[in-house]
């Protein structure tokens, strides 16, 4: 497979996992294997108790709200043609309160707020090499999610 | 040892800078670090080849046997890149140089800077530097990142945006008397802050930091040594650096409300952070800083920043404090970027600030604070480590 996309596999595999689990429709954190702390973004250590035995675990992919930003600006060539988008930052009880970043996929002219709650939704683009985990607030319909 | 050892051991006796619009600067960033060295010594009255101390941050090829070599300074002895952290180590530059000061490793270290788009790019784009769990959600910019940790201290932590608009408009207030300033003549009024085009929500425009290109030296040399020089003096009273462990690190996993900082407060496990070590290490506090110059990336970091210091109180109380009339030189209760700042001034990657820092202690800012004797300045706010400084006049020794 060619892409161009900037995002995928660390060269290290490190989070390989991760991005595997999204090609089979599933979230994938890391936790460690001693002492059952969730850990993101991917690291060698376990930050708590400095174990290196990390594991992969399946996290359901709903959260809430924890920050979010609407971007304006063609920061980004792979982004350009979606402007306006909002991206959120997704906090996950299911995974320790860890926090992820997607793109939200509902009416993006509604400003979310902290807290909503938001389900995940894999998107995989005709041609991309690798899947997104998008978010949705609960209770809408994907609706705009093609803007 | 504690940090208080250092107070008053070093002192900024020369300052230069440069600033041009963006992509117009007339020569390379090394022949630019080379004039601003050479118009801070003269500042100084000392002779370029007595320098033996180089400090930098940011990145940048012109390291100091790079510069030195050039200048044929009589000897190296001392030749530091602050690591990481972009402009949030600008300080720590400051204080890494007055550290070689302090213990005797070098006697005439000079903190630089050059940023030229023809070199080396705009800062703003420098979009690579973030990984595959960013870029793949659309986030490519400091701009975007520091927007998501603004709009959670707005959101949650109750801060009024009215809080950054003031920054704002009192950097542009003090642009107008600074001809130097690249917002000089074109003042900014609340509409058109408002009605200004968004970037990366919640900031507009003019929350947003200008780009230029320039250098920007300063020269420090020891307390003794500084009393021989000149007779304004801007002596380091104390300087911090560093973060939580984490902060700003982990794709926004911040420990607990770590995320709508800016990274200078409490750290981990009850150590201090770094304005409390800053306070420690200057035996004063925030209300007796006269004057601050606060790297405004964005407006958001800023004014966390100032919360962070204990200098703006949090949450919806950041609203009544954050005024104009409050943050303009000269009657405000806390005059904030009094050349005009990176929004209004000009950005040198935030080195600019720590000049016009050194201005108010010696009285010559096209904004005086009158009697200011105290001198804060606040490096890059939001970034994986931080750094401020406090220069002192020599009454507060």
């Amino acid at each position: 497979m060619t892409t161009t996309e900037p995002w995928g596999p660390a060269p290290d595999g490190l989070d390989r996992p991760y991005w595997e689990g999204l090609l089979e429709g599933e979230l994938r954190l890391q936790r460690c294997t001693g002492c059952s702390t969730w850990i993101w973004g991917p690291q060698a250590i376990c930050g708590t108790c400095h174990s290196f035995d990390i594991g992969w675990e399946t996290v359901e992919p709903v959260g809430t709200v924890y920050s979010w930003n609407r971007s304006w600006y063609p920061y980004m060539d792979e982004y350009a043609d979606k402007l306006p988008y909002v991206t959120v930052l997704v906090e996950l009880p299911h995974a320790g309160g860890r926090r992820v970043l997607g793109i939200l996929t509902d009416d993006i002219d509604t400003n979310p707020e902290i807290g909503d709650p938001v389900v995940g939704v894999f998107e995989h683009t005709e041609g991309a090499t690798w899947p997104l985990l998008r978010w949705r607030r609960t209770g809408t319909t994907e609706e705009g999610e093609q803007r | 040892m504690s940090a208080g050892n250092m107070r008053g051991a070093a002192a900024v006796v020369g300052v230069a800078e440069q600033h041009y619009r963006r992509g117009e600067a007339p020569h390379s960033e090394k022949r630019m670090t080379l004039e601003v060295i050479l118009e801070a010594c003269v500042d100084a009255g000392i002779n370029p080849r007595e320098i033996d101390g180089f400090v930098s941050y940011a990145g940048g090829p012109n390291d100091g046997a790079i510069i030195g070599g050039a200048l044929l300074i009589d000897e190296l002895r001392w030749s530091n890149m602050m690591w990481g952290g972009g402009g949030g180590s600008v300080a720590a530059a400051i204080t890494n140089a007055a550290a070689a000061i302090a213990t005797g490793q070098a006697e005439c270290v000079v903190v630089y800077r050059a940023m030229s788009q023809e070199d080396t790019g705009r800062l703003g784009y420098a979009k690579y530097h973030y990984g595959s769990h960013f870029l793949a959600h659309g986030i490519g910019s400091p701009a975007q990142i520091c927007a998501m940790r603004t709009q959670r201290m707005l959101e949650h932590g109750g801060v009024p945006r009215s809080a950054m608009r003031a920054l704002v408009l009192a950097a542009y207030q003090h642009a107008q008397n600074n001809p130097t300033a690249q917002g000089y003549g074109r003042p900014l009024d609340e509409d058109t802050y408002e009605k200004s085009r968004l970037i990366a929500e919640p900031f507009h425009l003019f929350d947003c930091s200008r780009e230029s290109d320039g250098a920007v030296a300063l020269v420090l040399v020891s307390a003794e040594r500084a009393k021989t020089l000149r007779p304004d003096p801007a002596y380091l009273l104390a300087g911090a650096q560093g973060a939580p462990g984490g902060f700003s690190e982990l794709i926004d996993n911040d420990l607990g409300e770590q995320y709508m900082s800016a990274g200078f407060g409490p750290a981990n496990n009850g150590k201090p952070g770094v304005a409390q070590r800053l306070w420690a290490g200057a035996g004063l506090g925030p209300d007796d800083v006269d004057v601050v110059q606060v790297y405004e990336n964005f407006s958001g970091p800023a004014v966390a920043a100032l919360i962070d210091h204990g200098l703006c109180p949090p949450g919806e109380a950041a609203g009544t404090f954050m005024t104009v009339e409050n943050l303009t030189a000269p009657g405000g209760k806390l005059p904030i970027n009094t050349s005009g700042g990176n929004l209004a001034d000009s950005f040198v990657n935030g080195l600019n600030l720590a000049v016009e820092a050194v201005r108010q202690i010696r009285g010559t800012s096209t904004n005086p604070v009158a009697n200011a004797k105290t001198s804060l300045f606040i490096g890059g706010p939001m970034a994986p480590l931080v750094s401020s400084v406090l220069f002192g006049h020599e009454d507060t020794l």
